[in-house]
């Protein structure tokens, strides 16, 4: 916990086109992600966990699950009085628009950002499940005496977003000394994670000054050309991440959680990852039902055989199916005698008797959702 | 004004639980997971339609009363109405515990008729059972009752320890006997009664104004209506019920949620079972880890042998360990190559590498001395130590005593 009075910031969208499949219906921040939870949970989690109490979502479209899932924000307890969740649709504000970048999206809560008496707000996407301690980002922020502070890993730029991405250059004494968009080096770089700590009265002056010449996007067109005049500090990240980008990274992202001890890094025992509870029973293994390697959320059925699977709420595996590296989203329903491999179904699909389904490592099979198949 | 509203007992003491209930109250006792006994009462309650619930406690309220909070996870968070913790409180001519059941709604006469109801409904915190008491209540308006209680038939050797009705064709209560050696009828009280609230105050007054009662429902509010010849009915239920008011008992309920045959279904989308949750992620099975019939939530990890037993949020069962017909309380860890046969283990309990603890019916040769093994909350049991069957652990057990 920090008394180091912050405001949270967070756009829920941002790099839903990555994703076309499952963000159809859904935001980014909405993604089913390890079995019972969503992306948003995991940021969300972090900064209340951090003692940040005030929380704004600027969400752009497709946000009926998220509604759906944050409700009022008790289950973060952000169900205040003073402060708490605030979710800002589109069209809030009569001379606004759906937003394209980040200068737009934070023209629509001027007001909001003015009417708050926070010292700092910290702005970040939610493309990452990760247990970043916004504590120590938001210590050091304030120790380093920086104007902005921008959080990012040292890491090789995966190619599908060598076009949708920012990395850092940062001289000896880790200030920034440029910001490169859509950088597309081979080797290690200095990729952001778009999660950026800025003082909120100097936010709200660089919005409105951004606005008036046109600008789009706050890295771009903000920071990147006034690293002279600001000190923008970088911030290392060296944790656990699951970064989601597109298909094969949400499948093998998931998968990555059978070691357990991933599962402990995501989820350290200190630190709850809050979520929506929806009053499941426990899981039943029923008689001559295997399981082998397999992350399983609560509400479960299993009869069948269920080998390397992330397993979401409420699934149901019927006798004699036999299920294989695959991601079973909420109510997913597997008749008997159905195979499958490396599919990943979305919410409530239905798999009837002696379907074989197969995809493969390097292609999983996405089913949307409610099919019948 | 409310039209019904539930009372719950959740005094108990749960003596007959010894270890398990040292420090907390028979209600709160883990069942089934990830609940809590008096879940089943409040999720019936909710489930039926009924929004206000006093709950009536006394023994060890501390967990009882943070678990039950602002009744939240039970969708029982009203503006008016909702659920209520009433512990025994001081008045102007003193303070009394709540001496009987039937004293423990007296002490709260104001309570229910803030909400002035017309019925009342009386409820047990130590009963697993699904039930509608609309449909209870829509039988006590029909059949135009005073008082209604909820029967079940029972097997003809077991009745002499229940409170048995005899009832006429039309469910008309002629006659009650608490514990009869002869039963006249095999109809037992569920310990679940809907009043005409009017008529329960008069006799609740009554009752207590009489210096010589035990103000107890079964042996004093009853008895008292039925010889006043008060229209008092029969409601039968048919579906699973069961008293979890002892080690054996409340062992076999855990067990019960295993049969294929689901004679407990908790999975039923239409009629969940709420609970305030840990909030753990999926739970984990390894690749080299056995299940055989389970019942497994959120948090645990799972890498041993896991036959016929139900384990809590959090439960870690290492690689090399068995752990057969048992119940395995939030946070309880079963170390490598441990073994733990028909036993509940309490929360947070560690059985440490190589232990041994309860056995199966099978390897006791005298059967008079088998029976469930408990381990008391945040007890260690050493490695390579030995618990026998029927044991009741409260203390911590050295690496490689032998308690057989």
């Amino acid at each position: 916990m920090v008394n180091i009075s912050t405001l949270g910031v967070i756009f829920p969208n941002t790099y839903d086109e990555q994703l076309p499949e499952l963000t159809r219906l859904r935001s980014m921040a909405s993604i089913p992600f390890a079995a019972r939870y969503r992306m948003i949970d995991f940021t969300l989690s972090a900064m209340v966990n951090a003692g940040i109490s005030s929380v704004t979502l600027l969400a752009k479209r497709n946000y009926y699950s998220l509604m759906d899932h944050l409700g009022n924000g008790r289950e973060w307890d952000l169900s205040r009085k003073r402060g708490g969740l605030n979710i800002v649709p589109p069209f809030a504000q009569s001379n606004n628009n759906v937003y394209h970048g980040r200068v737009e999206a934070l023209c629509s809560i001027l007001d909001y950002l003015e009417s708050h008496k926070e010292k700092y707000v910290v702005l970040s996407d939610c493309n990452i499940a990760w247990d970043l301690d916004y504590a120590d980002l938001l210590a050091q922020h304030v120790a380093s005496g920086a104007d902005v502070t921008m959080v990012y890993e040292r890491t090789e730029i995966p190619e599908p977003i060598k076009t949708a991405n920012y990395t850092l250059t940062m001289d000896g004494e880790g200030r920034v000394s440029e910001i490169r968009t859509d950088d597309y080096r081979p080797g290690m770089q200095n990729l952001c994670m778009n999660v950026t700590v800025i003082g909120r009265e100097e936010l709200i002056a660089m919005v409105k000054d951004a606005r008036t010449h046109n600008m789009v996007y706050f890295e771009r067109d903000i920071l990147a050309p006034s690293l002279k005049a600001l000190n923008v500090r970088g911030y290392e990240f060296t944790g656990y991440r699951s970064r989601i980008y597109d298909m094969r990274s949400y499948f093998h992202e998931n998968m990555r959680l059978l070691d357990p001890k991933n599962m402990d890094a995501l989820f350290p025992a200190e630190r709850q990852v809050y979520t929506k509870v929806r009053d499941e029973a426990p899981v039943r293994y029923a008689l001559g039902s295997k399981v082998s390697n397999c992350v399983v959320a609560d509400g479960c059925v299993i009869e069948g055989e269920v080998e390397n699977c992330v397993l979401f709420r409420g699934v149901r595996i019927s006798k004699g199916a036999r299920v294989k590296n695959c991601i079973l989203m909420q109510g997913t329903v597997v008749h008997p005698g159905v195979e499958m491999e490396y599919i990943v179904t979305d919410k409530n699909v239905q798999v009837s008797e002696n379907r074989h389904l197969a995809g493969n490592d390097s292609f999983p099979v996405y089913v949307e959702k409610n099919t019948v198949i | 004004m409310k039209e019904c509203i539930a009372m719950l007992l959740a005094g108990g003491q749960g003596s007959r639980l010894y270890a398990l209930t040292k420090k907390l109250a028979k209600p709160a006792v883990p069942f089934g997971g990830k609940y809590r006994i008096i879940d089943f009462p409040l999720s019936n309650c909710v489930n039926s339609g009924i929004d206000t619930v006093g709950i009536l406690t006394q023994y060890q309220p501390l967990l009882l009363n943070e678990y039950i909070g602002n009744g939240q996870p039970w969708d029982l968070d009203r503006v008016y109405g909702g659920v209520h913790v009433l512990p025994p409180y001081q008045t102007a001519t003193g303070s009394d515990w709540y001496k009987g059941t039937a004293n423990a709604i007296y002490q709260n006469i104001n309570f229910i008729e803030r909400y002035d109801p017309q019925y009342v409904i009386i409820l047990s915190g130590d009963h697993i059972y699904k039930m509608d008491y609309a449909k209870m209540l829509a039988f006590h308006k029909e059949k135009e009752a005073d008082c209604t209680i909820a029967v079940m038939e029972v097997p003809w050797e077991e009745a002499s320890r229940f409170g048995i009705m005899t009832a006429d064709k039309d469910g008309t209560i002629t006659k009650f006997a608490e514990k009869p050696k002869q039963p006249e009828s095999n109809l037992a009280s569920m310990g679940i009664y809907i009043f005409t609230w009017e008529k329960l105050r008069k006799y609740l007054t009554e009752d207590e104004a009489d210096k010589t009662s035990s103000n107890d429902f079964g042996k004093n509010i009853i008895p008292n209506m039925l010889g006043d010849h008060q229209k008092m009915v029969a409601y039968p239920f048919e579906g699973y019920w069961k008293d979890v008011g002892t080690i054996d008992s409340l062992w076999e309920a855990n067990m019960d949620l295993l049969d294929p045959n689901v004679p407990l279904d908790v999975w039923e989308k239409d009629w969940k079972i709420y609970s305030r949750t840990a909030g753990l992620p999926g739970h984990w099975i390894s690749s080299e880890a056995k299940i055989d019939n389970a019942i497994i939530t959120e948090g645990c990890q799972v890498e041993g042998h896991v036959v016929d037993s139900v384990l809590f949020a959090g439960v870690k069962v290492e690689k090399g360990a068995l752990v057969q017909s048992s119940i395995l309380m939030p946070g309880a860890k079963v170390e490598e190559g441990a073994q733990v046969f028909y036993s509940i283990i309490a929360e947070n309990v560690v059985v440490k590498r190589g232990a041994v603890v309860g056995a199966a019916p099978e390897n006791v040769e005298d059967k008079s001395k088998w029976g469930v093994a408990v381990v008391g909350e945040g007890v260690t049991v050493g490695a390579g130590a030995k618990v026998g069957p029927k044991a009741m652990l409260e203390k911590d057990v050295q690496d490689g005593e032998n308690l057989w």
